[in-house]
């Protein structure tokens, strides 16, 4: 067969790939949506307490307003918990009205002066899986004031619209207290959280991905280049014109540091998209995230690939660190880039947290609230840390800001400088580590063209598996902290501190929170100097004898982290 | 028989890929456009500013914050929008009429403009007189 069919036939599987992946997203949409039950008490009995007007409450929250009006305007059909038009909710009337339930009118002289009342169809507004067209506030506030009350739609004020989109947000346990919803500020208070993506995002981004496996085909069937003659560029510092064929070997690299640099760039790319959109103050900080991922068009896939670029950076560089301990690679000349590289994965756990913190949900507060905590047991220096971080003596306005700076700046640039100090010592180092040339047992080498073919190979198939699992797996949000003292939600630490919070549970926090973590982390990154290191002739192949040592302590450490790491995830 | 095409098959490859990432690199720019291109919801566009009986004959009320102002001409409702027809300030009162504190323009109590450097007069906005006697303003449809 000539090859130029299997790009046809290839083309052809990427268009099959991308219907069923399309299917495949519809369906699992239905069946979420079918899953969604909701239980109410059942109490067939006619009960007056249950028609009761709300007590008024002064000064009025507006949800307050909205459960007066609900109560005059809504409750009749809707139910006083706002489960719809149930068997339950028809039997709590006195018999009088029930009668006229049963005869479906609402007035003595109905149709004529009244209007029939619908006997199904009727949508419960509360609990798991209802509401589930609406994203948004703002969505489910506009669906309020054009079709409710249905048989005088249009006819509420955009005040009383707001308000009783207040009181169905209170309902849902999703109101956040001392916000006044608006025209200009309610914008995107997530309702309940739409289970796939904006549709109209899903075709342009599968095009996108379809062309861009065509492209890698083409990259992986392009035939061997001589390299292009010309004056050499600045990237030719990265691409020397040809490099011994082991150092590009995969099962030798793993590609993990590699990946780490394309994933990088991904969320330089996507982090300075997102600031577009992210505000960063307590009470919007959650909404404008909300904002992003429901309304701003592909919004949701960008926030997604931050997401999950920051979360398999953090496991592309452990894979990475394993990788060049168990090779031996980080032996002289190499010792002191390790010390960087370490440094690296630092400032990665550190900004990983600080992106954590910045969604300001009830996801972060129990993490937030202890991790600050926890500097405060640092002996001397504790409380003037926690006032470094926090920027007050609980967490607030000056905490997000703080983080904000940190997360977007700071620690981005001291990431920048010790990336671009890392790569350029591999080069200066003579590249990835292998035995001097007289030991090598081959030589066989590559060219620069073929070295960016593999590459851009590498980076076109990560970007594909990248864009899809951004496109079905949402990154979580939650709803916005309303005050510190009151605990919602998720107490859980991030994933990637999941074992500080289990070593936390086995003595004092300062010893196992802080001491500990800095431990380990010096002691990775001192391995070189206090361990004895692989021969250069060993170099290049896995396993060397030269530093077992630091093999079986890296190995040992990595895998109690990752023991503590899945006790940590097994809820309790 | 073999046929020989006029293009290589290196070159074939070569350029399809090229072409592939730049038809991927332009579904990722229309992409970027449309993430750039949403707004936030419009500010409000309609204010509600009480009873008729607020507002004497011959009264001017000034509501700095939409900024317009409300004039009760003998029952006949009139109001100007307070933003300056040169740059967008906000005008303040003064015996005059209005006038602007960035570049100096003034006008009268009819919008008129009495010195530049602003050129056309205030705008005239809809005000209604609900049923109730509420008064309502709009601040989007008003016209010149």
């Amino acid at each position: 067969m000539r090859r130029e069919y299997i790009l046809i036939n290839i083309a052809i599987l990427v268009l099959g790939f991308m219907f069923i992946s399309s299917v495949s997203v519809g369906t699992s949409t239905a069946l979420q949506q079918a899953t969604a039950t909701t239980t109410f008490p059942i109490t067939p009995t006619f009960d007056p307490a249950r028609l009761a007007q709300p007590p008024t409450v002064y000064p009025p929250a507006q949800s307050d307003t909205g459960a007066q009006i609900y109560w005059g305007m809504c409750m009749s059909c809707h139910g006083d918990q706002g489960q719809g038009l149930t068997e339950d909710w028809l039997n709590s009337f006195p018999p009088e009205e029930k009668n006229c339930w049963d005869s479906g009118c609402h007035a003595s002289d109905a149709p004529a002066s009244s209007f029939e009342i619908p006997q199904t169809g009727i949508p419960s507004l509360a609990g798991a899986g209802t509401l589930s067209r609406f994203s948004n506030s703002f969505e489910l506030y506009r669906f309020i004031i054009e079709n409710m009350p249905f048989f005088r739609s249009g006819s509420l004020t955009s005040r009383e619209a707001w308000s009783l989109t207040a009181f169905i947000l209170r309902m849902n346990d999703r109101e956040v207290e001392g916000f006044l919803l608006g025209d200009t500020s309610g914008a995107a208070i997530p309702v309940h959280h739409k289970v796939s993506p904006p549709e109209s995002q899903i075709p342009g981004t599968l095009i996108l991905v379809g062309f861009l496996i065509l492209a890698a085909i083409g990259v992986s069937i392009q035939s061997k280049q001589a390299v292009p003659s010309g004056k050499p560029n600045f990237f030719h510092h990265l691409h020397p014109p040809s490099i011994p064929a082991i150092q590009s070997r995969f099962r030798y690299t793993l590609g993990a540091g590699g990946a780490a640099v394309f994933l990088s760039f991904i969320l330089l790319i996507t982090g300075l998209l997102e600031m577009y959109y992210y505000v960063p103050t307590p009470d919007q900080a959650a909404i404008s995230v909300e904002t992003i991922v429901t309304l701003v068009p592909f919004g949701n896939l960008i926030r997604n690939l931050h997401y999950w670029s920051a979360q398999f950076l953090v496991i592309v560089m452990s894979i990475h660190l394993l990788r060049v301990t168990l090779t031996g690679a980080y032996a002289a000349p190499r010792r002191f880039n390790h010390v960087l590289g370490v440094g690296l994965l630092a400032f990665i756990l550190l900004l990983n947290f600080t992106g954590y913190v910045l969604r300001w949900d009830e996801g972060i507060h129990w993490a937030l609230v202890v991790g600050a905590n926890m500097l405060k047991t640092v002996p001397w220096i504790g409380e003037g840390l926690y006032r470094f971080v926090i920027g007050g003596n609980e967490p607030g306005a000056p905490t997000l800001i703080r983080f904000y700076a940190w997360h977007i700046f700071g620690l981005t640039l001291g990431m920048i400088i010790l990336a671009t100090w890392h790569a350029f010592r591999v080069r200066r180092d003579g590249g990835i580590a292998i035995p001097p040339p007289a030991e090598r047992r081959e030589n066989e080498r590559i060219t620069r063209f073929d070295l960016l073919r593999r590459e851009v190979l590498a980076m076109t198939v990560s970007a594909v598996i990248l864009i899809l699992f951004s496109l079905l797996v949402p990154a979580p949000i939650a709803q916005p902290i309303s005050t510190f003292n009151v605990m919602k939600g998720d107490s859980q630490a991030p994933w990637f501190f999941l074992w500080i919070q289990e070593l936390l549970k086995f003595g004092d926090p300062f010893i196992m929170g802080i001491l500990i973590p800095i431990l380990v982390v010096v002691m990775l990154g001192a391995m070189p100097y206090i361990l004895p290191n692989a021969k250069s002739k060993e170099l290049g192949n896995w396993f060397p004898r030269g530093n077992r040592i630091a093999q079986v302590l890296s190995v040992l450490i990595m895998l109690t982290i990752l023991v503590l790491t899945v006790l940590g995830a097994i809820p309790n | 028989m073999k046929k020989t095409s006029r293009i290589s098959r290196r070159d074939f490859i070569k350029f399809s890929t090229n072409a592939l990432f730049g038809l991927g690199g332009f579904f990722g720019l229309g992409g970027l456009l449309r993430y750039f291109n949403y707004y936030p919801p419009e500010a409000p566009l309609e204010f509600d500013l009480g009873h008729i009986t607020n507002f004497p004959v011959g009264s001017r009320t000034v509501y700095s914050e939409i900024p317009a102002v409300i004039h009760n001409r003998d029952g006949e409702f009139v109001a100007y929008s307070l933003v300056c027809t040169h740059l967008g300030c906000t005008l303040t009162e003064s015996s005059s009429g209005f006038d602007c504190p960035c570049h100096g323009s003034q006008f009268d109590e009819n919008g008129n403009v009495l010195a530049g450097p602003a050129q056309t007069p205030l705008k005239i906005q809809r005000v209604e007189i609900l049923e109730d006697g509420m008064l309502k303003l709009y601040t989007k449809d008003g016209r010149k």
